[in-house]
């Protein structure tokens, strides 16, 4: 069964930033409403812009259920890491230490949908709005990109498996 | 008399439109908006995914998403289309859900 599986290979450094990361992200879930952060709510996007009644109605009926899979993906997605010993801050370990995390298909799907949230999230703080939105001179930009890096590579793996 | 026929099928085709129309179910669709965030690879890898779109036809929409700002993904029952909006959002897309322009 292993053909299933998909290798991602990430240095301990990238793991730790990865798994804080989530974690953040798993907080803001917890503590912020849709309606009071925009980051969250293009989460869960209007899907009658033009009809403020059916939007309401859709919203009710979804928004629960969606904010509830970002945050068990983001669970998901903190255990494989811790799995695989990522986590662990080994006295040993140096920085530039690799690490192979297997994923199940059901689990790259869990990290890609948590990777492109946590984009979403960091763009709707970085005031991004168009592709040209690029500072390069702010290192939040560098955290946005690199996992931008690290999700392509998962939708390589899963589409070229 | 010939006229008085020719005036009584007249009525009977209208009606028949009229009710042709009115239980017609409406077309409803699913449409994904570009926004300057997501891949266009991952946006591919979710039409191929969820809609079992093959390679062509899965970049074939998301380059209209991606030049035209929006694509129609999907067509049908109101319930349907949102359904796809729902699953569309759980990707981090944007879609939204609308009566098909006649």
């Amino acid at each position: 069964m292993t053909a299933d599986l998909v290798m991602l290979t990430i240095t301990r450094v990238e793991s730790l930033h990865l798994a804080d990361l989530v974690g953040q992200f798993a907080e803001l879930l917890a503590d912020t409403d849709a309606a009071a952060d925009p980051a969250v709510a293009r989460l869960v996007p209007d899907a009658y812009p033009d009809d403020e009644e059916a939007g309401r109605e859709f919203r009710r009926a979804t928004e629960h259920e969606l904010l509830n899979r970002r945050a068990s993906d983001a669970q998901r997605m903190l255990a494989g890491l811790a799995e695989a010993g990522a986590l662990e801050p080994a006295a040993d370990a140096r920085v530039d230490d690799v690490i192979d995390v297997a994923l199940d298909p059901e689990a790259a799907r869990a990290w890609m949908r948590t990777l492109a949230a946590i984009r979403l999230v960091i763009a709707s703080r970085l005031g991004i709005r168009t592709e040209d939105d690029h500072d390069e001179d702010d290192p939040r930009f560098g955290v946005y990109d690199w996992l931008g890096f690290r999700l392509e590579g998962l939708i390589q793996a899963v589409d070229g498996a | 008399m010939g006229m008085m026929t020719a005036l009584a099928d007249l009525d009977i085709e209208q009606d028949l439109r009229h009710d042709e129309e009115a239980t017609r179910t409406p077309v409803w669709q699913t449409v994904v908006w570009n926004d300057p965030v997501n891949l266009m690879s991952y946006v591919v890898h979710v039409f191929r995914e969820y809609f079992g779109f093959s390679l062509e036809e899965a970049t074939r929409r998301m380059l209209l998403v991606h030049h035209e700002g929006r694509a129609v993904v999907a067509e049908g029952a109101r319930e349907q289309m949102e359904l796809h909006a729902q699953a569309m959002h759980d990707y981090g897309l944007w879609a939204t859900v609308r009566r098909a322009p006649r």
